[in-house]
């Protein structure tokens, strides 16, 4: 297994924790719970939205820098067997990927200063278009990435 | 951490011009660097290919990041009279946009 195979997967893994994080958080400021919670989905919904802030930072960061780093061995090895098959929809999609990956790298800054204890009730609604944002890009990433690995994963 | 009263001005401003000079860069290509995978190479502006294909991207971030710290730092530094009334929604109204305007420039990925 070689350097580039490994540090997918832990760009893999830290997405899997990226995904739960502003999952729950997304979950958490559009439908939460407002009594105590028994079943599973009921808990889901009743996670305090606050506490992943932090997280969702950090965790974007690290797994933005370990896609950045990797992301020249899928140009070279993955993207031209991609353009090869002749799988534009895929190949867009990645475009994509990379594009609101960068946006919601810029986004940061002001999505933890609103999330930041302790929360200004007058800006909920700011808090949550930001979440939301990041959740959607985050989703549309995982997705995608995943798709494109399973088309060639490297090592393959 | 307890943030200066200039940091939301700064993060707003800085996420609204990312965006939109993200775009552009990428539209117009105006990296500030090239990377050439191929032979672990780094170039200084849009450069062609070397032995492969030239990598865009992170010079499109650098760009972005650059212009978008400098907006930031100057906005923060602007009277309270003239920020107090900036919207911190237009952070991510213009995402969106440019996520549409994203998704408009790839459309012949899709449309083939």
């Amino acid at each position: 297994m070689n350097t580039t195979t490994v540090l997918l997967i832990i760009h893999g893994l830290l997405a899997v924790a990226l995904l739960g994080a502003v999952t729950h958080q997304a979950v958490s400021v559009w439908a939460p719970a407002r009594k105590p919670a028994g079943s599973f989905i009921g808990r889901v919904r009743s996670v305090p939205g606050t506490s992943y802030g932090d997280a969702v930072v950090v965790l974007y960061v690290l797994t933005f820098a370990l896609g950045a780093i990797i992301y020249a061995d899928y140009r070279i090895e993955v993207r031209t067997v991609v353009e090869q098959l002749g799988l534009w929809s895929q190949n867009g999609a990645f475009e994509l990927k990379e594009h609101f990956a960068a946006v919601g790298l810029g986004l940061l800054p002001v999505y933890w200063y609103y999330w930041r204890q302790p929360l200004a009730p007058e800006h909920a609604r700011t808090r949550a278009a930001f979440t939301t944002m990041l959740a959607f890009i985050v989703w549309w990433n995982f997705l995608v990435g995943h798709v494109l690995n399973n088309i060639r994963g490297f090592g393959s | 951490m307890t943030p200066s009263s200039r940091f939301p001005v700064f993060a707003i401003v800085f996420g609204i011009v990312f965006a939109v000079v993200y775009v552009i860069s990428v539209d117009r290509n105006y990296a500030l660097f090239t990377y050439h995978p191929a032979i672990n190479a780094f170039g200084a502006g849009v450069q062609e290919g070397k032995d492969g294909p030239a990598m865009y991207w992170y010079g499109w971030l650098a760009t972005s990041g650059i212009i978008a710290f400098v907006a930031g730092a100057l906005a923060s530094f602007l009277p309270g009279s003239l920020t107090r009334r900036l919207w911190a929604g237009w952070a991510w109204v213009v995402a969106v946009i440019v996520m549409a305007a994203f998704a408009w420039l790839l459309r012949n990925y899709f449309l083939r």
